[in-house]
């Protein structure tokens, strides 16, 4: 029984139907045939999979084709979707090598590992805000591999169904890792994780069901982003790093680590302001990354989600 | 005093402590409705009150912070303690005199 949400809650259907939803079959035979004939020969079917993936998905197409021309600053071609559906592509396959930890034959380059460590040392533990940007396994590989603390994953339990199939390869330590959203007591979960000095990522760019939302500007055109990250932050005056694992090219990535906010407490009267700037401030980066590396986005529905 | 005027009493004393709770998180929640409009028997979350994890969040910094009392994430019993605003109080008044 809040007051009215000030922006538009999201229409169900641009939740329904992404890429990941609908290709659990393709994603297990890639599996299937990734772990039996390794790498190198799962690497040639990403054509065809792209293919696939582009030919069965045309409202996706669409959107994608909307988000290209913002960030590319043109209008975007079926190179531009080819590329960015590749990329996707990519790190699904990458991540039956990444989500156990296997870095083997990949080159991760690491930016920002040191600022991360002192913030580590600091033992308030940190909150690492990525996106659906790139690949959250080789951020997770690197974050798992480098830490001295434990590293956990907040997310749904719905889109973390894809993740299950993955984390069986992975073991039950990595499955034990994730704290499920949409509990009453998950963000204590996050506070006692904090707590021990631990890190908590979490993707602050998608649409919480509920009241949490801010319109705030993103590649020129007003996008809802949740708050409840932001929020979080304020109320466990939480360290936040933004955190990105960039697809480079075939089993290359760029980890990169950037401060976000340094924590501390703040005062509750000014906590609204706090939350807004850091959200336009959040889109800012996002954006900034969107247009460095355009074919890294893979949110595969209307972003912007036009009010009716 | 009789049994009765004592269990009259014990229910009186619960709902009084009820309604100082809904108004501790009406108003550390900065909710709209008036705290005396909470159905006690309300689910908090979801539906009913329509509360989320970071308000539970922000309840358990709160009431900590008056009465001392600690909500975990690992308890067990937090489905029932978060059920509604009654099992939460009675939760409270229970750790607070254990």
């Amino acid at each position: 029984m809040r007051g009215t949400p000030a922006a538009g809650a999201i229409p169900a259907a641009a939740w329904t139907a992404t890429p990941e939803r609908g290709s659990d079959g393709v994603i297990r035979a890639m599996i299937w045939i990734a772990r039996r004939l390794g790498w190198r020969t799962a690497q040639v079917l990403l054509h065809p999979v792209t293919a696939y993936f582009l030919a069965s998905s045309p409202r996706q197409q669409a959107v994608s084709r909307t988000y290209l021309g913002r960030a590319l600053g043109r209008p975007a071609g079926l190179r531009d979707l080819w590329r960015l559906y590749f990329a996707f592509a990519s790190t699904i396959l990458d991540r039956v090598w990444l989500v156990p930890g296997e870095t083997r034959g990949f080159t991760l380059e690491i930016c920002g590992l040191e600022a991360l460590r002192a913030i580590i040392a600091e033992g308030r533990g940190c909150l690492l805000f990525g996106a659906h940007f790139g690949s959250f396994e080789a951020l997770r590989a690197v974050a798992d591999a480098g830490s001295p603390v434990e590293v956990s994953v907040l997310m749904h339990e719905a889109n973390a169904r894809l993740k299950a199939i993955i984390d069986a390869l992975g073991g039950p330590n990595r499955a034990s890792a994730v704290i499920p959203l949409g509990e009453p007591d998950s963000m204590l979960r996050v506070r006692e994780a904090l707590e021990a000095g631990g890190l908590v990522g979490l993707l602050a760019d998608r649409i919480p069901r509920g009241d949490r939302v801010r319109r705030v500007d993103f590649l020129g055109h007003p996008a809802p982003l949740p708050t409840g990250p932001h929020l979080l932050a304020e109320v466990l005056g939480a360290p936040v790093m933004l955190a990105f694992g960039v697809w480079r090219g075939p089993r290359r990535y760029e980890v990169r680590f950037e401060a976000f906010s340094p924590g501390g407490a703040s005062p509750r009267a000014g906590r609204e302001q706090a939350v807004s700037a850091s959200v336009a401030r959040y889109a800012a980066r996002l954006e900034a990354m969107c247009r460095e590396h355009p074919y890294n986005w893979f949110n595969f529905h209307n972003f912007w989600a036009e009010e009716p | 005093m009789t049994t009765q005027d004592a269990t009259a009493l014990q229910a009186q004393s619960a709902d009084l402590f009820e309604s100082e709770v809904a108004r501790l998180i009406v108003g550390a929640l900065s909710l709209e409705i008036p705290p005396e409009e909470i159905d006690p028997e309300a689910p908090l979350f979801g539906e009913g009150l329509g509360l989320d994890s970071i308000d539970a969040l922000e309840m358990s910094l709160v009431i900590s912070k008056t009465y001392g009392v600690q909500l975990r994430s690992d308890d067990e019993r937090n489905h029932r303690i978060f059920a509604s605003l009654r099992s939460l109080a009675g939760h409270i008044a229970r750790q607070r005199a254990g």
